[in-house]
């Protein structure tokens, strides 16, 4: 923690463009956003130890961020249906911008940076459509809004660059309106898919569950090295006749489901809250209303189940582990399908941790 | 068994609210349901026949209710809750389970020591509610069923007390340097606190939640125990249970939730629907909903007067819904 402020202190100029890197901020592996006991939200940086290399107020709750892949910048981003977006330089401490969503459209609470870092892309609702756009922004141009392409499909949640420069967009199906909160506006009809988009924007791959899992919404995504892309569903129909709630895109246009039984599904409200890939092909999601973290093997069979109150983050860090943190301040390493508590922090972890590099 | 326990607990340092909780309803609870299970399955070995069963099926039934809101500790780490109780089965794995051990003659029935691989479905009281209140067709396996379901109720309930000891001595010995599951009193208590919170909400969301539907699809074929006529009961049952946890606890008056809860359990005991039949007519139905309501202000007082002062804000992922 005093190291980034000793380090600011000993700079001989002080430059208003960050080139910091995350190494210079600590080595964290993941930003994730959280709540203090004081009530102010704050976005911070985790090493894979536990601790919190820096502590950054946000205006209001996180969700996710789009971290930059090298230098120390982050885009947090206002949970839907926001409308704002901040730049955060992680080595000053500072918001240097703020991005809003252009009229008539808001975002999603999640973002991603192309591979090298020039362009943001943030998933957008346009509220008189419904329909789901990307909307890109010009990073080396201050962030000018360039673009936007269509998401093909309703509600896009999460996006995610893979390893291999591809976007992916986890479309949840779901129709919202600011004027009616969440409420779910098409349950009978919704229809998620997740999308694959090279950095123009243009669509090189679509998938989706069968036409009777219509209900399975999905929200987030996670990518292996070999970009094989690790789903976490939200299930729409009674949370006791839950299918699968995982399933892995190989990218041979299809999703398929990873085994739970309903003995591993019962008492889940049919809700997965974030997914990661990590160590030796293996996958994880937790379920933060069944306080429980799963974990799947390379062929999607679930080979564990761990149990911490109020869980949700997910990140892969090395040495085969998945770093887990909870709403009570809990940082935990899942190794061999056990949970070991690493660290306590004055703080409720929100949803997501994300992903600094691949491990 | 509860007298060692009792003298174990007075030796440590404990923390008085925790170990009350323990002494006074928890341990209480378990060696309940640990007795009666047993006479169940006594009773069920003497003579399987539904009208001779279902006396004892009650009284274990009842104490399965008193006490299934303490879903943590030996009962999670033996993964015992959902072979003792599979509901709500809106795929009906009961049904299908007893039906595919019936179609295959499945010898199992007749070897306790391995009843536990089949089906949670299969060994809980929804599936020996099925066998003493639905017609059998096969009278003789179902006599078989009834007593290896029953003896495995009885088998399960005696793991779990078994292990209680050893477990109170965690909760109340947080911060011990050898102790890993408990590392702050804190979470002790947090643990009673979620039993109380996940207790209250399924009885909202599912016990009265699931029966009730919407208004113009009200769905009384959901509700709990309907084939033996207990989804009154087991509301009635719960509320008082919850409410003993409630006021065990923590030391303070708790104005609100005991108020709360008197006013949920006149409710509850007159609405005279033993199976909430009643959801599907639009004037005793708003019976039920008033309930519903009351357990809401029920669970509002708990987080006020139990949440917020032992400093627990549960929920921030999980109630957060994106």
């Amino acid at each position: 923690m005093p190291s980034r402020r000793a380090f600011l202190a000993g700079l001989t100029s002080a430059s208003l463009t960050p080139t910091l890197g995350w190494a210079d901020v600590g080595n964290p592996i993941a930003l994730s956003a959280a709540l203090r006991p004081d009530g102010q939200h704050v976005l911070v940086g985790l090493t894979a130890a536990g601790a919190i290399t820096f502590e950054i107020p946000l205006p209001a709750r996180g969700h996710a961020a789009a971290a930059h892949p090298d230098v120390a910048e982050a885009v947090a981003i206002a949970r839907r249906p926001g409308t704002f977006a901040k730049v955060i330089d992680c080595a000053r401490g500072a918001v240097i911008q703020t991005l809003h969503a252009p009229q008539g459209r808001h975002f999603y609470g999640h973002g991603a940076f192309s591979s090298d870092g020039t362009l943001l892309f943030t998933p957008e609702n346009n509220i008189a459509t419904g329909q789901g756009w990307i909307g890109v922004w010009d990073r080396s141009a201050g962030y000018k809004r360039l673009d936007s392409f269509t998401s093909a499909g309703i509600g896009p949640h999460e996006i995610l660059r893979l390893p291999n420069g591809l976007l992916a967009v986890a479309n949840g199906g779901i129709r919202t309106h600011p004027s009616t909160g969440r409420d779910k506006l098409n349950l009978d009809t919704m229809r998620p898919n997740l999308v694959l988009f090279d950095a123009s924007g243009q669509l090189t791959d679509f998938a989706e569950l069968p036409a009777d899992l219509h209900q399975n919404s999905l929200r987030h995504i996670a990518a292996a090295r070999d970009n094989t892309v690790v789903c976490g569903f939200q299930w729409q129909g009674d949370p006791f006749d839950a299918p699968p709630l995982v399933a892995l895109y190989t990218g041979d246009g299809t999703l398929s489901q990873a085994q739970m039984d309903d003995t591993a599904l019962f008492g889940l409200d049919g809700y997965i809250g974030s997914v990661s890939a990590f160590g030796n092909d293996h996958y994880a999601a937790s379920a933060p209303r069944g306080n429980t973290t799963f974990v799947f093997d390379a062929a999607g069979a679930q080979t564990g189940a761990v149990r911490a109150t109020d869980v949700c983050g997910l990140c892969a860090a090395p040495q085969d582990t998945c770093v887990v943190t909870d709403g009570t301040g809990r940082v935990h390493w899942l190794r061999d399908n056990t949970l070991t508590q690493i660290a306590t922090h004055p703080l409720a972890f929100d949803n997501h941790l994300v992903a600094l590099t691949y491990t | 068994m509860r007298l060692a326990l009792a003298l174990c607990l007075t030796a440590l340092p404990a923390f008085a609210d925790v170990q009350r909780a323990i002494e006074t309803h928890i341990l209480p609870g378990h060696t309940a349901l640990a007795q009666a299970t047993d006479e169940l399955a006594s009773d069920a070995a003497e003579n399987c026949a539904p009208d001779a069963v279902r006396p004892a099926f009650h009284a274990a039934y009842d104490a399965w209710i008193s006490i299934s809101h303490i879903q943590f500790g030996p009962i999670e780490d033996q993964a015992l809750n959902l072979q003792m109780h599979f509901w709500p089965d809106p795929k009906d794995s009961t049904g299908k389970a007893l039906a595919r051990l019936t179609a295959a003659q499945d010898p199992i029935v007749d070897n306790p020591g391995a009843w536990g691989e089949v089906s949670a479905a299969a060994q809980g009281f929804t599936a020996l509610e099925r066998l003493l209140y639905e017609p059998q067709t096969d009278t003789d396996y179902a006599c078989r069923l009834t007593q290896v379901v029953a003896t495995g109720l009885a088998d399960k309930s005696a793991a779990i007390l078994a292990d209680w000891p050893a477990f109170a001595t965690l909760m109340t010995t947080a911060r011990a340097n050898d102790n890993t599951r408990f590392q702050s009193e804190d979470e002790a208590r947090r643990a009673l606190y979620t039993a109380l919170s996940t207790g209250l909400e399924f009885l909202h969301d599912q016990r009265l939640g699931r029966p009730l539907g919407t208004f113009d699809r009200p769905r009384p074929r959901r509700a709990e125990a309907r084939r033996s006529e207990r989804s009154q009961r087991h509301i009635e049952l719960s509320l008082a249970a919850l409410e003993d946890l409630a006021t065990t606890m923590i030391d303070s008056d708790l104005t609100g939730t005991r108020a709360a809860f008197a006013k949920a359990r006149e409710l509850a005991a007159s609405l005279n629907d033993p199976a909430l039949a009643g959801v599907s007519d639009p004037i005793r139905r708003i019976r039920v909903e008033a309930l519903q309501r009351t357990v809401r202000d029920i669970q509002n007082a708990v987080n006020t007067e139990i949440g917020k002062p032992l400093g627990i804000t549960a929920g921030f992922n999980s109630l957060d819904g994106d």
